[in-house]
């Protein structure tokens, strides 16, 4: 395999040919967040934080599925990128009901210490109607509250690629948008027995292992 | 400069049924040349040459595109005729379609030899379910003819989804997945349809190939301006006496459309490209339709003085609400949160800080959405913002004026 | 491209016929069933909720049952400003119902849908397959009388 020199953040970088520019960037410690991207999943580019300015690009490019090519002239965290994967999280988090401040899974909410971390101002964006679903507690080793689901699919991903079950699908479009079971229906011990992988994979705590009886919080 | 017809040459002239009539004017002579005078790469070269872009809107080089997959070395390479015309306002697939599909077959035959594709898909959006038959009975008798030898086509449709006009959606409909975009790289000429070599090719862009192929590049570079060469399809619509579909050589003046051809009176403004075109006020109505200007995929909405700016802007996001795939979070939560915003603007609950949050929000759509929906989405409102911000201005002070007389203030 | 990711495309070769399938069920039922949903995923090897994933996506697939006739106005600009608003009365007038509604007879459904690619015979609307464009009240009564 060949290398690609490429230069992030001012930086010169040397990375092995297929490398993504995330990959790259973590070759020098430079640390671009992610919501929707895990290594052990085929990347799904859907969350838009990782976004970077590549020089000459007409628009943003998703570090975690962009491939580094020789010569890339890259910022991670340039004006445009930063006021962008601002917005993308405000928007994230207007689009949620609930108490996210009292709940007892906020520490687990990886949106959440993003947007701390990117110190947004006062919430600019509102949504018609937040998503609301009831919580489903059916299932013993998987409790899900789909109010949190930020739509990031990593737990499609887990339970296809590396439980290879296939619970879950995505149905509806648009804002409707939701992770399902069959036919939208809750969660139960007929369709998932025991593996809890996916709650591993969720980066908001919308999945999580039910505090009875799932053993350690 | 009057009508220019080189795609319309056959409409309304000949039996769309019979593929004799087709052959009896100059009918599948650009394919019988392109098969027996030139290389595959030799056509590839023509249509680069020629200068033809992208008809159904984005406008990239076709000549480039079909470079790219000619050079993949691969065991399946892909055709696909976008037959997806969603765009609103957007009708001049659907007349080439219905007046002369054989253009379209013959183009598609000879894109399929000069890509090596040895099988092409028509994607026909499920609204255009009434035109299969007539497009069918044109591959057969196309295929009797012996001219699709070496060639499959399937049409395959839709089930109503305005995403699926967009190509990696397209691709994932396909392959019987909701229509959602896909990132890029990879482009599709390198890994498209199953990973493989896939061109996607608007219908008009494919019913150029044959004059191109006939009359050659030079003919063809002869008409237009520098960065836009040959004629295109305009679908007209709205506040016009003579709505239809017109064809000009690129680079002429919107006014001549608009005004001379479709008969508009005391023009607002017109929207060129669908429900993300660009908006061109009264005052700039000279402006030339061409790749530099504006244009996209030839729909154009013309609205006259009686029209209100933010009704328009609310009904357009509504429509791209709606639509977007929702993989995305730029494009899912940013159109619902502009509709938000757009919504309160027109029902009279409009806060000075709106039009602001909306710059924001276009800005973050247009930067980091996956495709050219989210992307493009926020143009209307921008376009509207900077000719029309009185109409905006003017709606959040009568708000503010309103909740005072109800004590909200 | 990663090995894994090659594999995820070849395998789904054969699953090019979901969408075409849910259309035929959508035809012949008039929906699309669960049972046919649940079939399909299991011929296919698919979740099932990736099949009503399909069948939610697109909006001519649906899982409630739709009259004999669907009727469907185009709300896009161009029929708006051809006065969209005062077929869609007309509709409702007609046959007694709203827009997401079924005759309770079952011979109607009535939707609003999204451009249609008739804005040049606007306003306009699409009766099952078929194109109505250039309507008035009057037209309207006429085309849904005919609807046996």
């Amino acid at each position: 395999m060949s290398d690609v020199k490429v230069r992030i953040d001012g930086r010169e970088v040397t990375a092995h040919e297929g490398m993504t520019i995330l990959e790259a960037a973590r070759l020098v410690d430079i640390e671009i967040p992610t919501l929707c991207h895990s290594p052990d999943l085929i990347p799904s580019g859907n969350c838009r934080v990782c976004v970077v300015e590549i020089e000459g690009a007409r628009t943003l490019a998703g570090a975690c599925h962009t491939p580094a090519a020789d010569g890339m002239v890259i910022q991670t965290r340039s004006p445009k990128v930063l006021t962008s994967r601002r917005a993308t999280v405000e928007l994230l988090m207007a689009g949620h009901t609930g108490e996210c401040v009292t709940d007892v899974h906020t520490d687990q909410c990886d949106l959440r210490k993003l947007a701390d971390h990117l110190e947004g101002g006062a919430p600019r964006f509102l949504m018609r109607k937040p998503r609301w679903y009831p919580i489903e507690e059916a299932n013993p080793y998987v409790r899900r509250d789909m109010s949190k689901c930020i739509l990031c699919r990593k737990c499609i991903g887990a339970c296809q690629e590396i439980a290879k079950k296939n619970v879950y699908g995505i149905a509806y479009r648009g804002f409707a948008s939701k992770v399902v079971v069959d036919f939208d229906d809750p969660l139960t011990t007929e369709v998932c027995r025991d593996c809890g992988i996916c709650i591993d994979y969720c980066p908001t705590g919308a999945l999580s292992k039910p505090a009875k009886r799932g053993g350690v919080q | 400069m009057p009508e220019k017809r080189i795609l319309l040459k056959n409409c309304g002239i000949i039996d769309p049924r019979d593929i004799n009539a087709y052959v009896a004017h100059d009918g599948f002579k650009a394919w019988e040349k392109a098969r027996h005078a030139l290389t595959p790469d030799e056509v590839v070269a023509e249509i680069d040459t020629s200068g033809l872009r992208g008809r159904g809107g984005a406008g990239f080089p076709c000549g480039l595109k079909w470079k790219l997959a000619r050079q993949e070395a691969a065991d399946e390479k892909f055709l696909i005729c976008n037959a997806d015309e969603g765009e609103v306002g957007a009708f001049k697939d659907r007349h080439l379609l219905q007046h002369d599909p054989f253009s379209l077959i013959e183009g598609i035959a000879i894109a399929a030899y000069a890509i090596g594709a040895q099988k092409a898909y028509i994607y026909l959006r499920a609204e255009y379910h009434y035109l299969s038959a007539g497009l069918k009975n044109a591959i057969d008798q196309t295929r009797q003819k012996g001219c699709l030898e070496e060639l499959n086509i399937t049409i395959q449709e839709g089930a109503g989804a305005y995403i699926c006009g967009e190509e990696s959606a397209l691709m994932d409909s396909i392959e019987g997945k909701r229509g959602e975009a896909r990132f890029r790289p990879p482009f599709p000429p390198s890994q498209g349809l199953w990973g493989k070599p896939t061109i996607i090719n608007n219908v008009e862009t494919l019913a150029n190939i044959p004059p191109i192929i006939l009359n050659g590049s030079q003919w063809f570079r002869e008409i237009g301006t520098a960065q836009s060469k040959g004629t295109k399809l305009f679908s007209v619509s709205g506040d016009v006496a003579k709505p239809g579909v017109y064809e000009l050589a690129l680079g002429s003046p919107l006014k001549e459309l608009v005004v001379d051809l479709a008969g508009a009176q005391d023009i607002k403004m017109v929207q060129v490209g669908g429900a993300t075109g660009g908006i061109i006020p009264a005052s700039m109505i000279t402006t030339p339709l061409a790749y530099e200007t504006v244009l996209g995929s030839g729909a154009v909405t013309v609205f006259d003085a009686s029209r209100e700016v933010l009704d328009f802007v609310y009904r357009t996001m509504e429509f791209l609400a709606e639509e977007s795939c929702g993989k995305c979070t730029p494009c899912r939560e940013g159109t619902e949160a502009m509709m938000e915003i757009i919504g309160r603007l027109t029902t009279g609950d409009g806060k000075q800080e709106d039009i602001q949050a909306i710059e924001d929000l276009s800005q973050t759509m247009m930067l980091s959405s996956l495709c050219g929906l989210g992307q493009a989405a926020s143009i209307p409102v921008l376009d509207t913002l900077k000719y029309f911000r009185n109409d905006y201005e003017n709606r959040i002070r009568q708000s503010v004026f309103l909740r005072s007389l109800r004590g909200q203030l | 491209m990663n090995t894994l990711q090659e594999q995820t495309l070849l395998s789904r070769r054969e699953q090019a016929s979901l969408l075409a399938k849910l259309k035929e069920a959508q035809k012949e039922f008039g929906y699309v069933p669960r049972e046919f949903m649940a079939e399909t995923a299991r011929a296919l090897g698919l979740p099932i909720g990736a099949v009503y994933g399909m069948t939610t996506f697109y909006s001519f697939l649906s899982t409630r049952p739709l009259g004999k006739y669907v009727i469907r106005i185009c709300k896009s600009i161009p029929c708006c400003m051809q006065n969209a608003a005062m077929i869609i009365d007309s509709v409702a007038a007609e046959i007694g119902i709203t827009p997401g509604q079924n005759t309770a007879d079952g011979r109607f459904s009535f939707e609003l849908t999204n451009c249609i690619g008739a804005c040049d015979m606007a306003p306009a609307m699409l009766l099952n397959d078929e194109l109505h464009g250039h309507l008035s009240p009057g037209k309207i009564a006429e085309i849904l009388k005919a609807c046996k």
